[in-house]
């Protein structure tokens, strides 16, 4: 049973754990392990076990390679599940991570939104609208029964579209400049301007 | 405002795990520095002289980011014990970072220990 065999095991978590990369960099990242693990146990009399302990928890070495890929990946992608993602690593290391990450989320949601809109418009035409009444300003659908009455007419789908494209780019745009600050967090304490910052504060 | 642990409660155990692994990019590049070497001989070159690995998986991700940041190349090599390695070797950008570090590295621990030696009653301070 090759489920028994620690090493596969442990390349196997490895592989999931890696799957937001290319195949050629996990595969690659897979056999530099296996040939760390092959070297060690030849040369240095530990078993594969021992080797393994070395290495570390399988999650953390996942993790800190998914840490540098991922946002990498992310700082040039216009995929905003890929920068949602880059985001969310960045929210669990702290408050700034996670100030980013909202305003990802709602800038998103919004977009979608009004593409859901857009979309939904011609389908219930009497429904979907935006509606001003008194105690109202609402895109979407009626509430039946508030008083309110439909503005945008036969502009509403032009207006949500545009609203809602450019919410997805305004975000995407705006996470592209975030996202460099997380690396820069990350190493701060170690970053060379931050050495020069505390040399100068200790002479 | 960026990244001074203001406020911050780590124990003496995480600022030691985050000093030794805020060190390990530089001293990678310093192993590499005569030439190319693998995984696993570049751990042991830090093991010789360092101690600055703590867990042997944290080298392989700094590696890795290190090839994406064009600071080394890598290739897969055949070795006499039958499976293939993958080198790595600085290049020019990674040669000029390296030394650009080290610089900065020694401004910055020669303030540091001027500073912190009569914490642990050392001499090195007055013979200066």
């Amino acid at each position: 049973m090759t489920n028994q065999d620690p090493l596969e095991a442990y390349v196997t978590t490895l592989r999931s754990a890696l799957s937001g990369m290319t195949v050629t960099d996990r595969e690659e990242i897979v056999e530099e392990i296996r040939s760390h693990v092959a070297d060690r146990v030849s040369t240095s009399g530990l078993t594969v076990e021992e080797t393994l302990q070395r290495l570390g928890p399988v999650d953390e070495l996942a993790k800190d390679y998914m840490s540098g890929a991922l946002v990498k990946r992310a700082r040039t992608s216009f995929s905003p599940f890929l920068i949602l993602r880059a985001t969310f690593a960045w929210a669990m290391t702290g408050v700034h991570g996670v100030a980013a990450f909202v305003i990802a989320v709602l800038g998103y949601a919004l977009g979608l939104g009004m593409m859901i809109c857009a979309f939904l418009k011609p389908l219930f035409p009497e429904q979907i609208g935006l509606w001003i009444g008194p105690d109202l300003f609402t895109f979407g659908i009626h509430p039946s029964d508030v008083p309110a009455r439909e503005v945008l007419g036969p502009w509403f789908v032009q207006v949500t579209l545009t609203i809602g494209i450019l919410s997805f780019i305004v975000t995407t745009v705006i996470m592209r400049r975030l996202l460099p600050r997380f690396k820069y967090w990350k190493k701060a304490a170690f970053h060379p301007s931050a050495h020069r910052r505390v040399a100068v504060q200790a002479n | 405002m960026f990244g001074n642990g203001n406020g911050r409660e780590d124990g003496p155990e995480k600022w030691e795990a985050q000093l030794r692994k805020g060190c390990l990019e530089l001293a990678v590049l310093a192993v590499l520095r005569p030439g190319r070497s693998y995984g696993l001989e570049i751990l042991r070159a830090l093991e010789e002289t360092s101690h600055l690995v703590l867990s042997e998986g944290t080298i392989y991700p700094i590696l890795n980011r290190l090839r994406q940041d064009s600071l080394v190349t890598t290739e897969w090599v055949e070795s006499e014990s039958g499976h293939p390695r993958k080198y790595y070797s600085l290049t020019a950008k990674g040669r000029e970072r390296a030394a650009q570090m080290a610089k900065t590295w020694l401004e910055f621990a020669d303030g540091v220990t001027t500073l912190v030696s009569p914490l642990v009653g050392s001499k090195k301070r007055s013979a200066t």
